[in-house]
């Protein structure tokens, strides 16, 4: 990290002591200056740290491509696409397929699908399953992000970087799955084996929609920050972790059934700390991203 | 009121008596009560006035005072008629009556001014009472002054009883002796007394002109006043003395009435009555005198005593008399009246030796009066104070004898006035010398009677005192005065310089009277004032001790007088036997038949209580005027002590006038000292003003050298900017000198090198010179021929070496030149490549900026091309909608079982184009197989070329163009033609209608371009659906089969190759736009 020598010299007794994220709105800060965005440090950056709030939505979007790494064609390119969403969502409403009362996500659903030429002959069509993920996803979304344009067009690519980048990934990662909860805890393992769970468990949720709507916004942003930055391996560990941390009550459920509805349903207070320790599981068994640059 | 009160008096008192006694005598009797209602009335009405002033009641008083005056004029009238029968008695009785009148007219015009004048005006307006009015009234009224009242008041107001209700009775007297202007009655303490006085002199001499006639009745009048008379007198003295009057009366001015009238200490001591009573005793006398006198003298004490001693002198004296007493007659007043009495007594004894003089009393009596100046002059003129005395004593008498003589001139009894006169001169132990004196005078009088009056007016005052003073002297001369000279001496000194006599006069009261009154003074005057009073006499003695002595000689007051007289009748009387002598002797003295002597007992009686009567007013006045006295002690010591006060005061005044005398000077000196101050302080300030400006200078000094230097700091400033410049310039003339020694150490070391080659050369040279040499010896050595031709060679050769010198000069130069030229060219070549890379990094970067924006602008445009074809397919469908309602209405209208047929047909329809669909869905992957690979824009051509009117987007769709439009009215045509025979047509229109109409190919090719899997599916679709058409039209009819040979043979054929090509195309081009 170039900018370490610009960092503050008490960053790392910060780190030491325990204080994170004390200086990495600062690097970041450092990062985002210059004037072409290096899109790899800001990966490499965003898996490393959680992203500070005011400027997630900004990384996302440079990292998802919805704007360039050019400071100056921001605002044109943002007004390309503010155009653009209001087009399609002029056309929707044209076509009366969407009105003021049809909800944002899936305002936001039928736009990218009209964009990807599969818009439906009339809004009651049955949904796909894809529609389901996209809808869940614009839900986590819409939380998350303010704006409308910018909810759209980041639920937008982080599907299509779902289906594009992670289509060969994401059927990976139940084995892997599998894989690091035997090497945390092969014995829940085993009781989810033992009680065929291991297939019924939500991957659909967990790797598709990644934790959308199983996990709160707030701690939901911190995994997608991952995601986004091109790691789809910590949905891995976050549902790893959910098992670890909900071990005592899947261990007390033996139904392949219950474990799955109880897995959907999980209680979210304790889902920060879920989502921290996943992450530093993640880093325990990935080894912390260094930029390779 | 009082009339009535008075009346059961009368009537228990005397009246009975007088009645029971006498029948005849009820008149006299009447009379005499009513006299003495008269005489109680006046002290009743002020009594009565002052305490129960509602009492008194106009209408009673008015009938009592009508009354009253109508029974004097009557009796004033009546004498004539009734002399006859009651002889001197009446005239007895008239004297009393008269002064008793005269005392109740003035209380009545005192008290109750309007309601009397008004009664009087309206009784006396009637003709008949005129002449009582004229005898009467008139003489009374000259007696008084003006009452404020009448100008004042009204009627109504005089009876208000609130009027009295602050006033004693002694307040109501001296009120109404105010209004009087009577020596008698008069009162001098007020504001009125000067005015008083001098009025109170005139009515003297008036009354003296009247009173020439008037004798009996004026006697009786005179004697009331008489000594009055003399107190008036000694007021008039006492202006004069005032102050040594008012302070001389403490000690034995008790003694002194006249003086003392003013002071009412005297009237205090008693000594108001010893006045009064003279004043009663003489008319008593007087009338005895007449014909009583005769008794008197001839011991007629039986008249003698009652008529003037008894209401005084018996009572104390002998204090025979039961009811005398009632009165609180003191030891001292009993003594006074001893001593008072004596002289009376003695005038009477000397009265018969008078008696000679009878006749002159008419003439005397008037003359007395007018002659008082006179008189008085020559007593002054005499040394005898006593003879003085004596004789102004009885000018006293006689003039108060006068001027109740006024009133009856037509009573020609001279004798009455003589005897009383002889009386007072009797009085006085050296009768002879006074009588000779009043002889003279009363020849002299008759005179001057008028004159005097004339003459009064520079006189009066002298006359005035001295009748004052005779009477003291006389009084004073009396056997009392012998007893003490020295407080004669004193009195003497008290009154000063104008009388002696009142002095005189004074210690013969005083001698008899001041023991007794002393201690009483004691008692009544605090020691303060007693001590104050003795001081002032004490002082007054000293002055006065030289003047006192004249004043020696002491004359009988006519209080002693009285008193003798009455002393006398009583010896006599006690001596004699009643029926002895009395009657006889005044039988045998008065002109009038004798009374039998039983009467004459009566009458004597009658007479004592008059004088009784007489003597209980007296001493009620005198008991007012004592407590008027104290009051006015209390008045002398509330002034003693406010003159200490005051006295106090001055001291207070004189010590803060010293201080302020002290404050002033403290004052001058802080005055002083603060202008000294303030001068130091003018001068300090002007030091300073001085130093101001100095330094004000020196800092305008200081400024201006401020200035100075700052615009020579300036010029420094500029100095050394210029300075600077010049530095600068210099700097840059040794940069540029430096740059020059540069240059030139560049030339120098070029021209060193220069140098070092010319050496080298030159070096060559001779090197070359020396080979020459070498050459030449050698060429001389063989060649000595060919020295010309050497020669020759040698020239040249030097030639071409100095062109070969300069050759090489000019070769490295170049050489040079080109080296640098080469170092700088290479220097720019390796900048240039710098910013080759730069700019190419630039445009990597511009374009990734470019490519990253175009994506952008590439993507909005997806999505447009997206949302028209979403637009449009929903136009498409709309259409459909359309004209597939149009197709059904034209239907219903026709046909309705057509209508059937139709929708049978239309369903079959439908069945074979689901069919056919999902014929050739199978095979459209293998036909669309070619084309997968390639991007949107080949399945675009690829639905082009499947789309039969795609030509649009193809160069071949062109040649196909002409049947599109040729389709598109063929079709119209088809439709009106066919459409109405045959009811199978609008099924297929309805699926194909936009296939027909520009609109729908281009719907359909967007449509295809949708998915291509759609597209496909579409694109097969429709050839199913023209296959399907075909048959059904061929089914339908040959004619119209043509049509649709026309229509889709064509278009059949033609996508096929088309797609193709475009494929091909669109192969090329995409992969061109892969390349680039």
């Amino acid at each position: 990290m170039t900018e370490d020598s610009q960092r503050n010299f008490r960053s790392v007794y910060y780190e030491k002591v325990g204080f994170r994220g004390v200086e990495e709105k600062k690097s970041l800060e450092i990062l985002l200056k210059d004037d072409r965005l290096d899109i790899e440090k800001l990966c490499t950056f965003s898996q490393r740290f959680p992203l500070p709030s005011m400027y997630r939505a900004l990384v996302w979007k440079v990292l998802l491509g919805i704007l360039p790494p050019h400071h100056e064609s921001h605002v044109q390119v943002m007004t390309y696409r503010k155009e653009q969403y209001s087009d399609v969502l002029h056309a929707l409403k044209v076509i009366r397929f969407v009105s003021d009362a049809t909800p944002q996500s899936e305002v936001y659903l039928y736009m990218h699908r009209l964009e990807s030429g599969k818009l439906p002959r009339s809004p009651s069509f049955p949904l796909e399953p894809e529609d389901e993920v996209f809808l869940a996803i614009a839900k986590a979304m819409e939380e998350m992000v303010e704006d409308s344009v910018d909810c759209y067009w980041i639920t937008r690519c982080f599907v299509n970087q779902l289906n594009s980048k992670y289509r060969d990934t994401l059927p990976q990662l139940p084995k892997a799955f599998e894989q690091y909860l035997n090497l945390e805890d092969s014995r829940l393992l085993s009781h989810l084996k033992a009680c065929c769970a291991v297939s019924t468990l939500p991957y659909e949720l967990w790797f598709k929609k990644c934790f959308a709507g199983c996990l709160p916004e707030s701690s939901l942003q911190r995994i997608w920050d991952k995601v986004v930055s091109g790691s789809c391996k910590i949905l891995v560990f976050v549902a790893v972790e959910i098992l670890l941390t909900f071990k005592i009550k899947v261990m007390a459920l033996n139904s392949a059934e219950k474990i799955t509805k109880f897995l959907e349903n999980i209680p979210q207070d304790s889902s920060d700390a879920i989502v921290s320790k996943a992450i530093d599981l993640w880093h325990k068994h990935c080894g912390t991203p260094v930029h390779s640059a | 009121m009082s009339a009535r009160l008075c009346g059961p008096l009368q009537v228990d008192g005397s009246l009975s008596r007088g009645q029971g006694s006498h029948p005849w005598i009820s008149d006299s009797g009447v009379w005499y009560v009513q006299i003495w209602v008269l005489e109680n009335c006046s002290p009743l009405l002020t009594v009565f006035g002052a305490r129960r002033g509602t009492h008194t009641q106009k209408v009673p008083l008015a009938a009592c005072v009508h009354v009253c005056l109508a029974h004097v004029s009557r009796v004033q009238l009546g004498p004539p008629r009734w002399i006859s029968f009651l002889g001197h008695v009446t005239e007895v009785y008239l004297v009393h009556l008269h002064a008793s009148v005269y005392a109740l007219f003035h209380r009545l015009y005192g008290m109750y001014p309007c309601n009397f004048v008004s009664f009087l005006r309206s009784h006396y307006s009637m003709k008949e009472n005129l002449e009582t009015f004229e005898e009467v009234v008139k003489p009374m009224m000259e007696h008084v002054r003006i009452h404020p009242e009448l100008v004042t008041g009204s009627k109504d107001h005089e009876l208000d009883p609130r009027r009295w209700k602050r006033l004693e009775t002694h307040d109501v007297v001296i009120e109404c002796a105010k209004i009087s202007l009577d020596p008698t009655e008069a009162s001098y303490e007020d504001g009125y007394s000067v005015s008083h006085q001098i009025s109170a002199r005139f009515p003297h001499r008036s009354a003296d002109v009247s009173a020439s006639s008037y004798v009996d009745t004026q006697n009786s009048y005179g004697n009331a006043t008489s000594t009055p008379y003399s107190t008036s007198r000694l007021t008039l003295n006492t202006p004069g003395q005032l102050p040594q009057t008012l302070s001389s009366p403490s000690t034995r001015l008790l003694a002194e009435p006249p003086q003392a009238t003013l002071w009412s200490p005297s009237a205090v001591c008693g000594m108001t009555t010893p006045p009064t009573s003279p004043g009663n005793v003489p008319p008593d006398l007087s009338h005895p005198y007449s014909k009583v006198f005769g008794t008197t003298g001839g011991k007629g004490t039986p008249l003698g005593t009652p008529a003037t001693s008894p209401p005084p002198a018996p009572p104390c004296h002998s204090d025979d008399c039961v009811h005398l007493s009632l009165p609180q007659a003191t030891a001292p007043k009993k003594e006074e009246r001893t001593d008072s009495a004596r002289p009376c007594l003695h005038r009477q004894p000397h009265v018969p030796n008078d008696r000679g003089l009878e006749e002159l009393h008419g003439g005397k009596g008037s003359v007395t009066l007018s002659d008082l100046p006179g008189f008085l002059g020559d007593l002054a003129s005499e040394e005898d104070s006593i003879e003085k005395d004596k004789e102004e004593a009885a000018i006293s008498k006689e003039l108060s004898e006068i001027t109740t003589a006024d009133a009856e001139p037509l009573v020609p009894r001279g004798g009455f006035d003589s005897p009383f006169y002889r009386d007072s001169l009797p009085g006085c132990p050296r009768k002879t010398l006074s009588a000779s004196s009043s002889t003279q005078g009363t020849s002299a009088n008759p005179e001057p009677l008028n004159s005097s009056l004339d003459k009064s007016g520079p006189d009066t005052p002298k006359q005035a005192f001295t009748p004052i003073d005779l009477p003291c002297g006389g009084t004073g001369e009396s056997p009392a005065g012998n007893r003490e000279r020295q407080a004669s001496l004193e009195a003497s000194i008290l009154t000063p310089s104008p009388c002696k006599i009142p002095p005189q006069r004074g210690v013969g009261f005083g001698s008899g009277q001041p023991p007794p009154y002393d201690h009483l003074f004691e008692v009544a005057l605090p020691k303060t004032a007693h001590h104050f009073v003795s001081k002032k006499t004490e002082e007054l003695l000293k002055k006065a001790k030289g003047s006192a002595e004249e004043d020696f000689t002491p004359s009988a007051s006519p209080m002693e007088v009285l008193d003798r007289l009455i002393q006398q009748g009583a010896d006599v009387h006690s001596k004699e036997l009643n029926r002895l002598s009395l009657p006889s002797k005044s039988v045998d003295w008065t002109h009038f038949g004798g009374s039998p002597p039983s009467d004459e007992i009566r009458t004597l009686r009658n007479q004592l209580l008059l004088l009784h009567n007489q003597l209980l007013y007296e001493r009620f006045k005198r008991q007012q005027h004592a407590l008027r006295n104290r009051r006015l002690l209390r008045k002398v010591i509330r002034a003693s002590a406010l003159e200490e006060h005051n006295a106090a005061m001055k001291d207070q005044l004189k010590l803060q006038e010293k201080d302020i005398q002290i404050w002033k000077i403290s004052l001058q000196k802080e005055q002083a000292r603060y202008n000294q101050l303030q001068e130091q302080r003018d001068t300090v300030v002007t030091q300073l003003h001085s130093q101001i400006r100095q330094l004000q200078h020196d800092r305008e000094e200081f400024y201006n050298q401020s200035q100075e230097l700052q615009t020579k700091l300036e010029d420094c400033r500029n100095m050394i900017a210029e300075l600077r410049v010049e530095l600068k310039k210099a700097n840059s003339k040794v940069c540029h000198t430096e740059l020059l020694l540069s240059q030139v150490s560049q030339k120098l070391s070029n021209s060193e090198s220069v140098q070092q080659q010319m050496e080298f050369l030159n070096r060559q040279l001779l090197v070359l010179g020396e080979v020459n040499e070498l050459y030449l010896e050698q060429l001389q050595n063989k060649h000595s021929d060919t020295t010309k031709e050497v020669e020759m060679m040698k020239a040249a050769y030097r030639k071409e070496l100095e062109k070969n010198r300069s050759h090489v000069l000019q070769q490295n130069q170049r050489l040079d030149t080109c080296q640098k030229r080469i170092l700088e060219l290479e220097s720019h070549l390796a900048k240039k490549d710098h910013l080759l890379l730069e700019q190419k990094k630039y445009l990597e970067d511009v374009k990734l900026q470019a490519r990253g924006q175009l994506q952008a602008a590439e993507s909005r445009y997806e999505a447009q091309k997206r949302i028209t074809q979403v637009f449009e397919l929903e136009i498409l469908d709309l259409y459909g909608k359309l004209e597939k309602d149009g197709l059904l209405k034209k239907l219903e209208e026709q046909k309705p079982e057509a209508a059937e047929a139709a929708e049978e047909r239309l369903d079959y329809c439908q069945d074979g184009c689901s069919d056919s669909v999902t014929g050739h869905n199978e095979e459209a992957p293998g036909r669309n197989g070619e084309t997968k690979p390639s991007r949107p824009g080949g399945a675009r051509g690829g639905g082009g070329g499947g789309g039969r009117g795609g030509g649009s987007s193809s160069e071949l769709s062109t040649p196909e163009k002409p049947p599109n439009p040729r389709a598109g009215p063929f079709s119209s045509r088809w439709e009106t033609v066919v459409g109405e025979p045959t009811s199978g047509t609008p099924t297929t229109v309805g699926s194909l209608p936009s296939s027909e109409s520009f609109l729908g190919m281009k719907a359909r090719e967007l449509f295809r371009n949708k998915s291509e899997s759609q597209c496909d599916e579409d694109g097969l679709t429709v050839g199913s659906l023209s296959e399907t058409l075909k048959t059904e039209l061929g089914k339908d009819s040959g004619v119209e089969a043509r049509a649709p040979l026309t229509l889709d043979g064509p278009l059949l054929p033609a996508p096929k190759p088309d797609s193709v090509g475009q494929l091909r195309i669109m192969d090329y081009n995409e992969a061109q736009l892969e390349h680039s």
